[in-house]
């Protein structure tokens, strides 16, 4: 080990321990170990924002394959929402946002925080979707007027609810919308004191248990162009300084991703651990999502090859241009913006590795 | 009031007041026309003037600006009125009798550092979303500042005007109403004076669940989307609001309480 | 029934041994203490067992009780409870301490001298009433993530209300006093130093209650965004998942906690202002 060629300066004796006990772990747990972090300057430490919840980036983090792929610690920050991701971003204070929404990255490259998207977690898709209250007889969209619907505001549900409003000609005078988290939407609906949420599990799974019917969105509003996502975003300077450890994170988030796809039992067992809910939980609530495999996010369809952007460029343009009409933020770029600030050279090395 | 040796006259400290102020004006000018500060950290005053019409003209998401501060000032006013009324009531109750106060003391104590954010879901369980939780809200950060001054207040009634009065035959009822309770009034009113402040501290966290009203609500929003012009807007706004309420409570104390500092 | 002046029963009573009358009243005080508690108590278990509340938004007692025992052995989530509260404390601590560190020398050099006031007063006047939610985004933008943002602001929470507790400190002090002194040809500084310090003390005693309290609250506030421990970060990562059983024990550790640092200024203010309501 000591013998290997190393780039001046970029691995001391600490670096040198650290290979050492990681390969040597990383050798026993069986995984592949790619001399990622011997090949190019490796940061002393990576600050990673993420969310806790049931998707299998946990099992990349639970398991550690995190670290031992970006070849470095990882200072991991929890966040509530994606306006955190954007703020931490904005403050230069964290590296590397882990499954933010669509809708904030949309609002993060209009205002020109410095990151960049590197790679997709998920489609949302049906996982984030409207309730309605049994009682509320709430069968069509014109139903909902006069009705009291509750959103996290800012979120991608935020975004779909507003989007459902206005493809079916309705303003926020007819419904009224109100701003509530996730766990103060599962208060209210106990109480009755709102009709209808639009929101993911798991308060939508619990909502759906005490007297909710689905009333499902999804699959309209993704054709009108309402698609959202859970993105990773990577600042700038970050991966350009290191792009090994961006591309060693994508990896892993790959294995894992892999993982859940070959052994869905045991992935969901290992996130049920990370987030504190029962593997059948876990199960029921990753089934919703649309765990986008590299190919495909690689492909036009989505991110698209380096240098050839795909279509997601477009579905985060109009995001923005629909935030510039809410006056969430002050004016969106062209979609040039969103292509350049689309980087997906790390996720096709990370792929083809 | 000076008591210094040679206190400065009215118009000097003016000029010193209005100095100290040109000086931030002009470094925060400096500041952000220089482009030593970005946009998103801190709006230059062209952008927080244009930001201020934007409000004033279209409001804030379908409400506007005006309705926003009424739905506010609503809830200050009533978590604060109640809640100090109550608090000063309960405090003096429990300054004079030590039962009242062992009984009453210990949900004071506890209640009184106890964040509210973190009973703020519990409270819409019982009471809904909607104004009867966050004015509770409010009410409960308002009690026991309000309870532990007036109570303060009656502790530090000087004991030789007491005993004076005892000794002149006066009963408990008068000795309160003429010694104690003109004595405490001074320190009620500085706890009424902090009440509203913590009260306005806790007023975004209380219309975290307003739904989507409210001054501190529309703070919180804008800055979800990094929005800091109307991040400033509010912050501005809601500071000179809590300035003028502090103010007409310092007016109110000087008509009032034209005794204190006296012997 | 009663004549003027005072009954030979009163004056009996008054005569009685002190130490037996306070005797008898703290005992029966503590005891009202205690019952007061215990019926809090037991109303929240009628609540819970009738459940009058959803059990899911509510847990009783005994599930809570479960709870706390498995969090003590098994910490939430990686993180031990001591290391919660103890990364809570810090922070308040930080801020609480830098705040009187500068608070006070502002407050009394405000309520001394007029120039000071005039130059300065606006800006605490202004922040005093500022919701310490609202300029969080901005901490965080400006400082990141880490317990500088945190700590700065429960510092501006706490600095306006020491430093104007200060100030109202220096104004209590009775004019007379000053005057006597001043004829007596104590020098300006003998009269800040031996007149109006003390005079002051204990208002800034109890600003400095209300501002650790009022610093106590917001912690909680500023563990709302991008912390990873601490007792705030305990209950809202719990309030995410649903977890109310943790919310409610992360609430009375944070009650207790609170509690218990007010007690230790309270000892603080009364060993060393102990002039209070003496003249």
């Amino acid at each position: 080990m000591a013998s290997e060629q190393v780039p001046s300066g970029a691995i001391n004796r600490r670096g040198f321990m650290k290979i050492a006990t990681l390969s040597g772990a990383a050798l026993v747990s069986g995984l592949p170990t790619r001399s990622l972090f011997a090949a190019g300057k490796a940061p002393d430490s990576v600050r990673v924002a993420f969310f806790v919840e049931t998707k299998p980036t946990m099992i990349a983090k639970g398991q550690g394959w995190f670290e031992q792929m970006a070849g470095a610690k990882i200072g991991w920050s929890e966040v509530g929402s994606g306006a955190e991701i954007n703020t931490a971003m904005a403050a230069q204070s964290i590296d590397i946002g882990l499954a933010i929404g669509s809708s904030p990255t949309a609002a993060g490259i209009s205002q020109r925080i410095p990151y960049q998207l590197i790679g997709m977690v998920d489609n949302i898709g049906p996982a984030e979707d409207m309730v309605v209250r049994a009682a509320a007889n709430i069968k069509s969209p014109a139903d909902f007027k006069g009705k009291k619907v509750a959103t996290p505001f800012g979120s991608t549900s935020h975004f779909r609810l507003l989007g459902f409003l206005k493809t079916n000609g309705l303003t926020e005078k007819d419904v009224t919308v109100l701003d509530l988290k996730p766990d103060a939407e599962v208060a209210a609906w106990t109480r009755g004191d709102i009709d209808a949420a639009y929101v993911w599990s798991p308060a939508k799974s619990k909502m759906l248990e005490a007297g909710g019917v689905a009333f499902p969105t999804s699959q309209k509003l993704d054709a009108a162009g309402y698609v959202i996502a859970d993105l990773i975003v990577a600042r700038t300077a970050f991966s350009e300084a290191y792009p090994d450890a961006v591309t060693g994170f994508l990896h892993a988030y790959g294995n894992a991703l892999t993982m859940y796809k070959t052994k869905p039992d045991d992935a969901a067992a290992i996130v049920a651990k990370e987030a504190g809910v029962t593997p059948d939980v876990a199960k029921r609530d990753m089934a919703e999502y649309d765990f986008v495999t590299f190919e495909r996010q690689l492909s036009p369809d989505w991110l698209g090859a380096p240098g050839k952007p795909g279509k997601f460029a477009h579905v985060l343009k109009s995001t923005a241009d629909f935030l510039v009409v809410q006056k969430s933020i002050r004016e969106a770029p062209g979609v040039e913006a969103f292509e350049k600030a689309t980087n997906t050279t790390f996720l096709q090395r990370a792929a083809k590795a | 009031m000076a008591l210094e040796g040679t206190p400065l006259r009215p118009r000097v400290t003016a000029a010193i007041t209005g100095a100290s102020l040109l000086v931030l004006l002009l470094a925060w000018i400096a500041a952000t026309s220089l482009g030593l500060v970005d946009d998103l950290f801190l709006p230059g005053p062209g952008l927080l003037w244009a930001g201020f019409l934007d409000l004033l003209e279209n409001g804030y998401r379908n409400r506007s600006i005006w309705e926003h501060a009424g739905w506010s000032l609503e809830r200050v006013l009533a978590g604060f009125l109640t809640g100090s009324l109550v608090g000063t009531l309960l405090g003096l109750g429990m300054g004079v009798n030590r039962k009242i106060e062992a009984i009453f003391s210990p949900l004071v104590e506890f209640f009184r550092p106890l964040p509210q954010l973190a009973y703020l879901v519990l409270l819409i369980v019982w009471f809904g979303i909607g104004e009867t939780a966050q004015i509770v809200l409010l009410f409960l950060t308002a009690l026991p500042v309000s309870a532990i001054a007036a109570m303060d207040g009656v502790r530090n009634v000087s004991v030789q005007r007491i005993q004076a009065a005892r000794s002149l035959g006066a009963t408990e009822w008068q000795i309160f109403r003429y010694v104690v309770f003109p004595s405490a009034l001074h320190e009620i009113f500085t706890g009424a004076r902090l009440a509203i402040g913590v009260v306005y501290a806790t007023l975004i966290a209380a219309e975290i669940i307003s739904g989507s009203t409210g001054i501190g609500w529309m703070i919180l929003d804008a800055g979800r989307f990094l929005r800091s012009d109307y991040v400033f807007v509010g912050i501005l706004f809601i500071g000179i609001v809590g300035l003028g309420l502090d103010r007409l409570l310092l007016l109110v104390e000087h008509r009032v309480v034209h005794w204190s500092g006296k012997d | 029934m009663e004549a003027e002046g005072i009954s030979t029963e009163r004056q009996a009573k008054l005569a009685a041994p002190l130490a037996r009358r306070l005797a008898r009243a703290v005992g029966d005080l503590r005891l009202l203490s205690v019952l007061s508690v215990l019926a809090v108590l037991a109303i929240w278990y009628v609540v819970t067992a009738f459940a009058l509340v959803p059990e899911v938004l509510l847990p009783g007692p005994g599930e809570v009780a479960t709870s706390f025992v498995d969090l003590l052995l098994h910490g939430y989530r990686e993180t031990t409870l001591w290391q919660n509260a103890a990364a809570t404390l810090w922070r308040c601590g930080a801020g609480f301490v830098l705040a009187c560190a500068t608070g006070v020398p502002l407050g009394l050099a405000m309520g001394y001298s007029n120039g000071v006031r005039a130059a300065c007063n606006y800006i605490v006047q202004f922040m005093r009433p500022l919701p310490p939610l609202s300029y969080l985004i901005l901490l965080i933008l400006w400082l990141g993530i880490g317990d500088t943002s945190k700590i700065m602001l429960l510092y501006l929470t706490a600095f306006p209300i020491v430093a104007s507790s200060a100030m109202a400190g220096v104004w209590s002090t009775k004019l007379q006093r000053i005057q006597s002194a001043r004829s007596l040809g104590a020098s300006d500084w003998r009269i800040f130093l031996h007149v109006i310090l003390p005079s002051a003390l204990p208002m800034i005693f109890t600003g400095a209650r209300i501002a650790l309290a009022t610093a106590f609250s917001t912690v909680v506030a500023a563990e709302l965004m991008a912390a990873t421990d601490g007792l705030g970060w305990m209950v809202f990562s719990a309030s995410r998942f649903l977890r109310n059983d943790v919310i409610i024990i992360g609430i009375i550790i944070l009650g207790v906690i609170g509690m218990a640092l007010n007690k230790l200024v309270l000892l603080v203010d009364r060993s060393l202002v102990h002039w209070r309501g003496v003249e």
